[in-house]
């Protein structure tokens, strides 16, 4: 009857609340090539072979017919987009000054800084009837954390706010619609972000304080520097991962306790298996539903299927997520489940740079939440979604309850 | 508290020394080492260093020997 593709269904804004029939269709397909000439893939086992496979290509100038509307010339793709051996080098070079082996504390030392951030956030929504856990919760807070670790001065946050909505909705592919505008906005939103980067970069150059950018341009390492256009654009897709993703998590992480009482209140009895809960979340309700940028480098043969070199293909990360081959009883939400190598992250090379900032503000974000509302409930479910199909949330969780009673124990 | 990693499966992930740096270290870019009786204020980063090994790699028990395998919480 219907003659739209899956990914054409997928993307159709109607699906957003629930997704996951959809899934099941296109587990149910194997390896599905689409009419436009692009290719799903939906289950476990075969995404996590082409997540590991070096001839899967995240640089969509490896396309047949690559779309780089949304890249402006003078910009290099950031390490996101490009593979091995320079994927390599530019995450390796960001990541001296995020993690092990040159940074081992700098996320473990932020932790009283979220618990600061999440407490003053709930202690805000005292006296309140009704609140809106996106506007006022799951979105400052990542977004507060991820410019104080950057150096984003507290005051330009609404400027970065805007270039970086723009550049979201860009990764729409709505196929109904003729996306050049928005493609435009994007390629403009990047420039303005870059140069406004650029100009904090160099200002820490001439003063440096305690934060990232300033170490990432005072690195006197083997390797040397990010040249300038590679640390904008480095700083770019930090700042953006920052405030998308996490917001998601927290809202979706929420929304699925809010759904079930039961759980909610076991955590928050037992509030040690917060943790596993975070990672059950990342696997049943991952902010980052599907990787939309892979290309193969040749022909790549995969659940009985070959993929030809150049085409699109999409790696439907929270279908794999619920695929029954491999989480046991795939749809039902288990704060304590064991045996959980989700793809909330992704996995291999590319996986999520960010995954232990976003795992430590959710952790705290919910045991801030559990605590600080005293008998919260959804005022509509499901609650209205940003459009993105690919970075899925609530745009809004409206909730209401006796909000403030418990705030502050 | 006892904790044994299977270095076996470990990928050098680090997603473990990043959440518990007092306890699991990087010894250049991907070989792990790792205390394996943290004291007792560390117990907390563990539980959350273990739950987020992309691998599943650390078993955390009060004690080692037969329980460690069982991955007490």
């Amino acid at each position: 009857m219907s003659t739209e593709t899956l990914l054409e269904r997928i993307n159709a804004y109607a699906s957003r609340p629930d997704p996951y029939p959809l899934y099941t269709e296109l587990r149910e397909h194997g390896v599905a090539r689409q009419d436009d000439g692009s290719y799903l893939v939906g289950t476990y086992h075969e995404i996590a072979a082409l997540l590991h496979d070096p001839r899967i290509s995240s640089d969509v100038r490896h396309r047949t017919h690559p779309d780089l509307r949304d890249r402006p010339e003078d910009l290099p793709p950031s390490f996101i987009a490009v593979d091995d051996p320079e994927h390599d080098r530019l995450r390796r070079l960001a990541m001296r000054h995020f993690g092990p082996p040159h940074s081992p504390g700098r996320i473990d030392a932020l932790h009283d800084d979220i618990v600061d951030v999440a407490r003053e956030l709930v202690d805000g929504l005292r006296g309140r009837d009704r609140i809106d856990l996106v506007d006022d919760f799951a979105y400052p807070l990542p977004v507060t954390v991820i410019c104080r670790l950057l150096g984003v001065p507290r005051e330009d946050m609404p400027e970065i706010r805007g270039w970086t909505n723009t550049i979201i909705a860009s990764l729409d592919r709505s196929p109904d619609e003729d996306p050049d505008g928005r493609l435009r906005a994007a390629a403009q939103a990047r420039v303005s972000m870059a140069g406004y980067l650029g100009a904090l970069a160099q200002r820490r150059r001439e003063r440096p304080a305690d934060d990232m950018i300033s170490a990432l341009v005072h690195d006197d390492g083997p390797e040397g520097r990010l040249t300038e256009p590679e640390l904008t654009t480095t700083l770019t897709l930090l700042t953006i991962a920052g405030h998308e993703t996490t917001v998601n998590l927290i809202t979706n992480g929420m929304l699925t306790l809010l759904r079930r009482p039961e759980a909610l209140e076991r955590l928050r009895r037992e509030p040690e298996l917060m943790p596993s809960a975070v990672e059950e979340l990342l696997r049943y309700e991952p902010p980052v539903q599907m990787l939309p940028q892979r290309t193969p480098l040749t022909d790549v043969e995969v659940g009985g299927v070959t993929i030809p070199q150049g085409v699109p293909l999409f790696l439907v990360l929270a279908s794999g997520n619920r695929d029954p081959l491999r989480f046991e009883d795939a749809d039902h939400f288990d704060p304590a489940r064991r045996d959980n190598q989700h793809f909330g992250f992704g996995s291999g090379v590319h996986n999520c740079f960010g995954a232990p900032l976003a795992r430590l503000e959710t952790q705290v974000a919910l045991t801030a939440l559990l605590h600080g509302l005293d008998a919260p409930h959804l005022v509509e479910d499901p609650p209205p979604y940003r459009h993105s199909p690919i970075l899925r949330g609530p745009r809004h969780l409206l909730v209401t309850g006796d909000v403030a009673a418990g705030a502050g124990a | 508290m006892q904790i044994v990693v299977d270095l076996n499966r470990c990928q050098g992930y680090a997603q473990c020394v990043f959440l518990a740096p007092r306890v699991f270290e990087l010894h250049g870019e991907e070989a792990l080492l790792y205390a394996p009786t943290p004291p007792d204020d560390q117990a907390e980063r563990v539980r959350r260093a273990a739950a987020a090994c992309p691998v599943q790699a650390i078993l955390v028990g009060e004690r080692a020997g037969a329980g460690a395998g069982t991955d007490v919480r």
